[in-house]
């Protein structure tokens, strides 16, 4: 069984939404709760690193310009004891992200979960229940 | 005094039931750094839940063993499923991590000159929080963070590992004395003698501003801080603490910090300063030379 399989059976949609958190810094103060957002593309690179994760995905928007996007997530401890691998993501990978933008209107969001393969996990960050957001 | 918002609050605090219930049912993968791995002499109902009620441990010496990986005991909201042990997938944080004071009625008793800072720590969202900085979390605050804490308990010493930043305290149980005048240090100077049951811990020692909660408030190098330590039951931790800091408060204030129990899991680095980001991102760095002129 492939590491991506094996982890998506560990997991289901419906917890997406109820992960712990990650208290390393002041999430409201980077990111606003209230600016939702969901986005697709393929991984670029991973950095699998304390004391939070940062996966970075190109995002091509309507008019097909690409824009390399930043997510946030949670710390490795938070994600291994989720069933994530360091290798769970990996470049070429198409994924959907649900997060949070940041406040300073950079590419960067706080992610929520992330889907692969049309399965949600969770990404082990602070961002909490977030309203709905619009898929863009 | 103002709380922090709501949503901070709510989003540090952890945990569903869900998420223990699949945790728990999930064969780790065998090379996940010992997630899931069966912690030894946990006592266990038929079906195989944690018997929270049974009774503690006991060291050689018939004393209680305060040893296990704990997290915080007071949820910051109730917790699904009730009063579960944890699983390294589930773990918490307090309802004092964002304020010390929370069930006092007036607050935390600041002295006037203090008033200010916590005020501005608290409106601008903990930006120069020392956890934000990779610096080492304080003791009394590290109860309450969503970190967890594993304590090796043995004759003649009590040692705190603390998974964030690969912290460490230390608290002499073999009858020396507190030192003279010493070198304020992150985590104090701490030793302790039994009183029945109870682990009396008595700390000096620490640092100025050394931060206690998300607000902001500290303690300073005046602080007296007495723990009262002891474990009910196998699942439990209560630990009644006590600051005497003239300088920092007008009077001494009290508060129980009860911590929960840990099982199946280990400690996994955590070692913040490896890609911190978020002070470059918020702008909040030191300023090079030529900025600061």
């Amino acid at each position: 069984m492939k590491p991506k399989a094996s982890l998506l059976l560990c997991l289901s949609v419906g917890l997406a939404t109820m992960l712990p958190a990650a208290a390393h810094h002041s999430f409201p103060a980077q990111y606003d709760i209230n600016k939702p957002i969901t986005l697709t593309g393929k991984v670029t690179k991973v950095e699998w690193t304390n004391p939070h994760i940062f996966i970075y995905v190109d995002v091509a928007d309507d008019k097909g310009s690409v824009v390399n996007w930043a997510f946030e997530m949670g710390g490795p401890n938070a994600l291994i004891r989720q069933g994530w691998k360091r290798d769970s993501l990996k470049p070429e990978d198409t994924v959907t992200i649900e997060g949070s933008l940041a406040r300073d209107g950079t590419h960067l969001v706080n992610a929520r979960t992330v889907a692969v393969d049309g399965r949600k996990l969770f990404a082990g960050s602070q961002g909490g229940e977030a309203p709905a957001a619009s898929a863009k | 005094m103002p709380c922090l918002n709501l949503h901070r609050r709510a989003t540090l605090a952890f945990v569903s039931v869900a998420v223990a219930i699949l945790s728990s049912s999930v064969t780790p993968p065998a090379a996940a750094q010992w997630v899931g791995y069966p912690t030894a002499g946990v006592p266990r109902k038929a079906d195989g839940t944690v018997d929270m009620s049974a009774p503690a441990p006991k060291m050689p010496d018939g004393k209680p063993d305060f040893s296990g990986i704990w997290t915080a005991g007071n949820p910051a909201k109730p917790k699904p499923g009730g009063d579960v042990a944890g699983n390294g997938n589930d773990i918490g944080s307090s309802r004092y991590m964002a304020n010390m004071g929370a069930d006092m009625k007036d607050g935390l008793p600041y002295q006037p000159w203090l008033i200010p800072i916590v005020k501005e720590r608290t409106a601008n969202l903990a930006i120069d929080d020392p956890h934000i900085r990779c610096l080492p979390d304080f003791f009394l605050r590290a109860y309450g963070l969503p970190h967890m804490l594993k304590f090796l308990h043995k004759p003649g010493i009590l040692v705190v590992l603390n998974e964030m930043n690969a912290g460490y305290r230390q608290v002499f149980t073999d009858a020396r004395a507190l030192p003279d005048s010493p070198t304020p240090a992150w985590q104090g100077y701490s030793t302790a003698k039994w009183s029945g049951d109870t682990l009396i811990i008595d700390t000096i020692g620490t640092r100025d501003d050394s931060w206690i909660d998300w607000n902001g408030s500290v303690v300073t190098e005046a602080a007296k801080i007495r723990e009262e330590m002891s474990r009910p039951d196998f699942g439990h931790l209560d630990i009644k603490v006590t600051v005497d800091d003239p300088k920092a408060y007008t009077k001494p204030w009290t508060v129980t910090l009860r911590q929960r129990i840990v099982v199946d899991a280990e400690l996994i680095d955590e070692i913040c300063l490896e890609n911190e980001q978020f002070v470059k991102l918020m702008g909040l760095g030191p300023k090079d030379k030529a900025s600061a002129k």
